[in-house]
């Protein structure tokens, strides 16, 4: 069989420059797999390729600027990353953080994850020596393709909680990598809000692996953005580990949101437990699989998983797809997925005390998605989110 | 207070009301009763502003006003109230909060400035006494997991913190044992005043016993049949709805 190989990779192949043997390997590979075509199963309710080939614009390089006004004002480290590359004079770095610009070292080998290492600037590496307020990356991507790559270590019993913010341009993919790697009883946190431009274009992977009783928690917003690919893993490497993920996309317009999400127990006595919730206006599409694999080893696995989803419009779409593979015999493992409209009767049971239309909507929709920001640990960006699902329902 | 003209509604198509006269002035209390699918919930619907029927004929008004083109809240707001039958679960919405809000558009609707927060607990404090509800359930998500008992007293508490000047209470006794029936009875009877009136609709004639009615009217297809004092509940509990029907059946 002769395999499609796609213009971008095509185009892309011109600027690409080997500098290390990691670099080679990586591209060589992904030359190799290739992007995912019209076929690929991981990507069906997603035209990536087709969609970048037609939309992104390669050429498009602007000076980027951080406006300080966007920062989050809680105590922490604050990190600025330009197209990628740290910059160091708008960055605040508390005492303790270690955070270093590397080469890039070995990661995920699906394509975006190999692209991402064949073009990123540089691996950025945060680690601390003592125990740390919030580090904050706040990305500002103003190039065609770019390619930030960051990587959290959070070493034996340490505690790191990464608050993450991207503003990207118009016409612009983005291609960004964070990878956490948890020793022993460590505990790490993500979080994230995704609030895109209509013609701007993301994949976001954030990939995550655990050492024994370790603990890990993603948070992951979404308001809008013309294709939002966001794409999770997280290996339970060890026993006694616990993997969260958290998210809510909330969108109208023509937003597409696809969240792929993984968690993979590869030894007994784990947990993991995944919420997502949709809520979709207008013409807008989500996408939610959540996989969840336990090993043969994996015995007394206990796994969770739900996505529920509010349709507020009829062009709305969205498709949703649990997936479990479970090879262990004593485990414990559920998921649930819903998708309906907003509840008629409790519309009208708040209107019949006075509320308007509107405001029990919102009233119904802020509740439903409370769940989902009660789990975020920094409390000034709680305080956004709830701004920020106010303002979308108002 | 409220005229209701030769009313007819249908849903899907299906004919429930057919021609309802009634006339509430303030400080009456009336009572609908009537046969299961005589229209008595229908009726309650329609008038609080229940969007799946369609009223076909007939008017509605209230403070002289035509009321059927009125949206839920704006009828609330004018002063309708209905405590539900069947009182609706919202997760993650507090009944604290929900009546917060309620009280704030109803009273920005009229001009006034929003109740600050000790004012509401205030108020608060006051009224749960009157249908002996507990704080715990104010704070917890509205009706969820509530018991019947603590729903039918949840829609009383509303009902005293609106200060609506029609209640509509529609099967209010349903579903509860006689020490909540007592409760309930005892809230609405303390919150009746020379200027506003309530319409109870019920199967049965027990509740009647604690809220004692001006008026009864025996709804029966959709049209009110016999109109009395209290001893016609009485008189309905001692010969069945068998009776009422008979004589319907006599005049055709």
């Amino acid at each position: 069989m002769i395999k499609e190989q796609s213009i971008l990779l095509d185009k892309l192949q011109g600027s690409f420059k080997p500098g290390s043997e990691i670099r080679e390997k990586t591209w060589k590979m992904l030359l190799e797999i290739g992007l995912p075509s019209k076929k690929s199963e991981a990507y069906k309710y997603t035209q990536i390729t087709s969609i970048l080939e037609k939309n992104i614009a390669l050429e498009v390089n602007e000076t980027p600027t951080f406006n300080k006004r966007e920062r989050y004002k809680s105590a922490g480290t604050h990190l600025v990353v330009l197209n990628g590359v740290l910059s160091v004079e708008n960055s605040e770095i508390e005492d303790g953080v270690i955070i270093e610009s590397k080469d890039v070292s070995e990661g995920k080998h699906d394509p975006f994850s190999l692209l991402n290492a064949a073009f990123c600037p540089e691996e950025i590496e945060i680690s601390i020596e003592q125990a740390s307020s919030p580090i904050f990356v706040y990305h500002v991507n103003t190039i065609g393709f770019s390619n930030p790559r960051i990587h959290v270590s959070a070493k034996a019993n340490q505690e790191i909680d990464v608050v993450e913010k991207s503003f990207n341009n118009a016409g612009t993919f983005t291609n960004s990598y964070i990878s956490f790697d948890l020793e022993a009883n460590a505990k790490a946190s993500y979080s994230k809000i995704q609030s895109y431009g209509e013609v701007s274009y993301v994949h976001e992977t954030i990939f995550a692996k655990q050492q024994r009783d370790s603990r890990f928690f993603s948070n992951v917003f979404t308001f809008s953005g013309s294709l939002v690919r966001n794409n999770i893993t997280i290996n339970l490497e060890d026993e006694n580990c616990e993997g969260h993920m958290n998210g809510l996309y909330l969108l109208d317009g023509k937003s597409h949101v696809d969240n792929n999400t993984s968690v993979d127990h590869i030894k007994p006595n784990s947990y993991s437990d995944e919420l997502y919730k949709g809520i979709l206006d207008e013409k807008s599409t989500g996408v939610f699989n959540g996989k969840i694999y336990v090993r043969p080893d994996a015995q007394k696995t206990n796994a969770f998983q739900s996505n529920n989803n509010i349709l507020l419009s009829d062009n709305a779409n969205i498709h949703t797809k649990p997936q479990l593979e479970i090879w262990a015999d004593d485990v414990k493992c559920s998921h649930g997925c819903t998708s309906g409209q907003l509840d008629e009767d409790a519309i009208f049971y708040l209107r019949s005390r006075g509320i308007s239309e509107k405001k029990a909507k919102a009233m119904i929709l802020t509740a439903f998605a409370a769940e989902t920001i009660a789990k975020v640990p920094v409390q000034e960006m709680r305080d956004e989110l709830e701004q920020l699902i106010a303002l979308k329902l108002s | 207070m409220i005229s209701i003209k030769n009313l007819h509604a249908s849903i899907e198509d299906k004919q429930i009301l057919n021609g309802i006269n009634l006339e509430v002035k303030a400080g009456e209390v009336h009572a609908i009763m009537g046969p299961n699918g005589s229209g008595k919930s229908t009726l309650a619907s329609v008038l609080a502003g229940r969007e799946d029927y369609e009223i076909t004929q007939g008017e509605v008004l209230f403070d002289n006003q035509d009321i059927l083109e009125l949206s839920v809240e704006d009828r609330a707001r004018m002063g309708i109230f209905l405590a539900f039958q069947y009182p609706v679960e919202i997760p993650g919405v507090t009944t604290t909060n929900f009546l917060k809000t309620a009280l704030n558009q109803i009273r920005e609707s009229r001009g006034e400035k929003p109740l600050d927060a000790v004012n509401f607990l205030k108020k608060m404090k006051e009224k749960m006494k009157l249908v002996e509800i507990d704080q715990s359930l104010l704070s917890r998500s509205l009706n969820e997991g509530f018991s019947g008992g603590e729903k039918k007293r949840n829609e009383i508490f509303q009902m005293a913190m609106i200060e609506p000047r029609l209640s509509i209470l529609d099967e209010t006794d349903s579903g509860l044992d006689i020490d909540a029936l007592r409760i309930v009875a005892n809230g609405v009877n303390t919150l009746k005043t020379a200027e506003n009136a309530t319409i109870v609709v019920t199967h049965y004639q027990r509740l009647l016993e604690y809220i004692v009615p001006d008026f009864v009217h025996v709804l029966y297809n959709g049209k009110i049949v016999k109109s009395g004092d209290k001893h016609l509940a009485l008189e309905l509990e001692e010969k069945g709805y068998d009776w009422i029907k008979g004589e319907v059946a006599e005049t055709v």
